[in-house]
């Protein structure tokens, strides 16, 4: 055990580890952003840029995320880590927009009415009243979501980006027997666990919020 | 010049020649062991959803702690971690199942936490003056559950049910990590192999893409169908009709 | 039904469409690459004016290219060799950035231009010839087979029905299929991403055997495994590089030539205790 977690594993794992958040981080963010254009797109777009949307979510639905992992990495020449961010970006977008009209369609619709009656534009509209009620709405649907980036960002280690579960990898390179392996990826697990257990936690305290 | 480099590219016709001479017995067979094991896994988790998610909302404290424990565990670690335990952890304990079984109990545990959620919300949703209707009435609490709250909660369970089907079916693809001769495991050793990763992707693409698209259809029509009709007769045989075409 | 076709063809051809610009977006890089400046753009002028030479390694091959997980900076054998092909085209053996690499993503990285060279226990085949440059070889080593001892396998003969783990872009698949095919016994085979991983394998018994070239193989023995002395296919490793940059595959060429005439490879591999 002592062998395997000297000081300096410690730290090189703890590297990835910070990778892994910071990757989750930027990818909530830009699909927050995306995501927001494109369930706006699909429910109040003209014709259009509703199917538009629709079979951009459709696509990325439907394939999985490794093969885009994959795709992005072969086909976009950028660095590993601005990769990893845009392959996640690109489908977490699709299931974020999804959260996101869940979040549009709770809203009633005489809101729309009431603050088209005094004065509000569309875009006022959404800006000032639906977006923020949407928001407030869908918090624990984006931590979830947050928990499954995390989670799957362990994929990256397919294409050798050095997030959490990659440099556990790399470590494995210096362990000699099986049981040294097992009890590296049994404290990997842990620290996953932990740090999803701990956003579940926040969820869990959000939404019995909401229910009441 | 232009042409040349077309010709030579990773998406040369010479690549995509390549690729369809050895389609069928690369990917076809890729293609119908993702089927199996995403069927399977199905099934595996839908009786492990079902279970714990009932579990989670019944009265004893050991049964839901037990629920409560499995969906944490399974929702909050990797299934990259999961199945790497599966397959070189569990032979530590004389436990050794094939690549096969792997990815069919690894999904279906994985995602028998999600479902497991999903039915204890449907279950949650429906109103208690009903249990103690039933049970006024005689009815013990499986028989509760079996004829009286499971039926109701299934028209809420179903869309977000198709979900999951969807995503195990794209989680199969992590069995490429463990040599597990899926679709991905397949198109992966292939393509370095033969070094046509181009076309050999987007062909892979397309394969998942004809299984999921049914099922994202099938979830979209059942969640309109959830909307409109809330109060709709149990047991109407719309939701048959739909599998059906999946 | 038939609307549902109709979308369903409708969101199918998208995807392709959308694939398809990615694609391209991809091989237009080609044609600039083979257009008429292909001088400039493709060209070890192109690495001179970045100043830096952009090589992609193994970073889980202790020995050839491993991260030290201490410094986070790869050292190996490797990079030592792309020290020197920088110092050759650049005059500084510092101006390196190396790029982590695995079988699989070597071949994509390299067209898509994200690394110049690899350098990353690549073999040299006839096949790869026609899409890759390859240098003459700079290591030659069997292909060997590490079991555990209490299998109690003596030799490729014992093996008829095992399953034998080998690593992703697999030129030992084919040299062990050829030498079973020879001896009259029938094998299966597996394949991972990672040494690492087939290690963790042939430890938890899910393989028999783990099979990959006979230097990197010696890195994974312990008490309890062994290697075999058969040897097969000598598998020689070579510094591969994009098939339009001819300019760039002869001045490499150069380097590995040159170190190997002057004994100067020879004093290279000794340090990390190869051959």
């Amino acid at each position: 055990m002592s062998e395997i977690f000297t000081f300096d594993n410690v730290r090189f794992l703890a590297q990835g580890l910070g990778m892994t958040i910071m990757i989750a981080l930027i990818t909530i963010v830009l699909s927050i952003f995306f995501g927001s254009i494109l369930a706006i797109a699909k429910n109040y777009g003209n014709k259009f840029f509703s199917k538009l949307a629709s079979a951009y979510i459709e696509l990325f639905r439907c394939t999985p995320n490794l093969l885009w992992i994959l795709a992005i990495r072969f086909m976009v020449p950028i660095p590993p880590l601005a990769s990893g961010v845009l392959s996640f970006t690109l489908f977490t977008t699709a299931v974020v927009a999804e959260i996101i009209r869940g979040g549009l369609n709770s809203i009633p619709k005489g809101q729309f009415e009431g603050a088209a009656s005094q004065g509000f534009t569309f875009v006022q509209t959404l800006w000032y009243i639906v977006l923020p009620q949407c928001f407030m709405k869908i918090v624990p649907s984006l931590l979830s979501q947050m928990i499954t980036i995390i989670k799957d960002t362990s994929f990256l280690w397919a294409v050798a980006i050095e997030e959490f579960t990659g440099k556990s990898m790399i470590l494995m390179g210096q362990l000699r027997t099986g049981g040294q392996v097992l009890c590296l990826f049994a404290v990997i697990a842990g620290v996953y666990f932990l740090l999803n257990f701990t956003l579940s936690c926040v969820v869990r305290k959000r939404q019995e919020k909401s229910a009441i | 010049m232009m042409f040349r480099a077309f010709m030579d590219g990773p998406f040369g016709p010479s690549k995509w020649m390549t690729l369809f001479s050895d389609f069928s017995e690369i990917f076809l067979i890729g293609f119908f062991t993702t089927l199996k094991v995403a069927s399977l896994g199905l099934c595996l988790a839908l009786v492990l959803g079902i279970v714990f998610g009932v579990f989670s909302t019944s009265n004893s404290k050991i049964l839901r702690t037990i629920a409560r424990v499995y969906v944490e565990i399974w929702q909050n670690t990797p299934l990259v971690i999961q199945i790497f335990f599966l397959y070189n952890g569990l032979p530590r304990f004389g436990l050794v199942w094939s690549q096969f079984v792997i990815g069919v109990i690894g999904v279906g545990l994985y995602h028998g936490a999600y479902i497991s959620e999903v039915v204890r919300t449907g279950i949650e949703a429906i109103p208690k003056g009903q249990y103690e209707a039933a049970a006024s009435q005689g009815f013990t609490y499986l028989q509760t559950m079996r004829y009286i709250i499971l039926p109701q909660s299934i028209k809420i369970i179903l869309p977000p049910l198709t979900n999951q089907a969807l995503n195990l079916v794209k989680n199969t693809s992590v069995l490429a990590m463990i040599a597990g001769g899926d679709l991905m495991y397949h198109a992966d050793s292939w393509s370095t192999y033969k070094l046509v990763y181009g076309p050999t992707y987007i062909v892979t693409g397309m394969l998942y893409f004809v299984i999921c698209y049914p099922l994202s259809k099938l979830a979209e029509r059942l969640e309109k169908k959830s909307k409109e009709d809330a109060p709709a007769p149990v047991g109407s045989d719309d939701a048959g009709k739909g599998g059906a075409e999946a | 039904m038939k609307n549902f076709f109709k979308k369903f063809v409708a969101v199918a051809t998208m995807a392709t469409m959308l694939l398809t610009t990615a694609a391209c977006g991809g091989s237009q890089e080609a044609p600039a690459d083979g257009g008429a400046d292909a001088a400039v753009v493709d060209s070890v002028q192109k690495i001179k004016d970045r100043g830096v030479l952009k090589v992609g390694v193994k970073v889980d091959v202790p020995k050839f290219g491993y991260k030290n997980t201490s410094t986070g900076e790869v050292e190996g054998f490797e990079i030592d060799l792309a020290k020197k092909i920088a110092g050759e085209i650049l005059g500084d053996e510092s101006k390196i950035e190396v790029q982590a690499v695995t079988a699989k993503t070597r071949g994509p990285l390299l067209d898509n231009g994200e690394i110049d060279l690899v350098i990353a226990t690549f073999t040299i085949t006839e096949e790869r010839k026609e899409t890759y440059n390859f240098s003459d070889p700079y290591f030659t080593d069997g292909v060997a087979m590490l079991v555990k001892k209490d299998a109690g396998f003596t030799g490729f003969k014992d093996m008829d029905g095992a399953t034998i783990g080998v690593a992703q872009s697999a030129t030992s698949k084919d040299a062990l299929s050829k030498a079973a095919e020879e001896i009259g016994i029938t094998v299966n085979f597996s394949e991972f991403a990672s040494y690492p991983e087939l290690k963790a394998a042939l430890d938890s018994g899910r393989i028999d055997v783990f099979s990959v070239d006979g230097a990197i193989l010696a890195g994974y023995v312990d008490e309890s495994s062994e290697i075999l002395p058969d040897r097969f296919d000598p598998q020689e490793y070579g510094v591969a590089s994009k098939k339009s940059n001819t300019d760039l595959a002869e001045t490499v060429n150069k380097v590995v030539n040159d170190l190997k005439a002057s004994g100067e490879m020879d004093t290279m591999l000794a340090k990390w205790e190869l051959k």
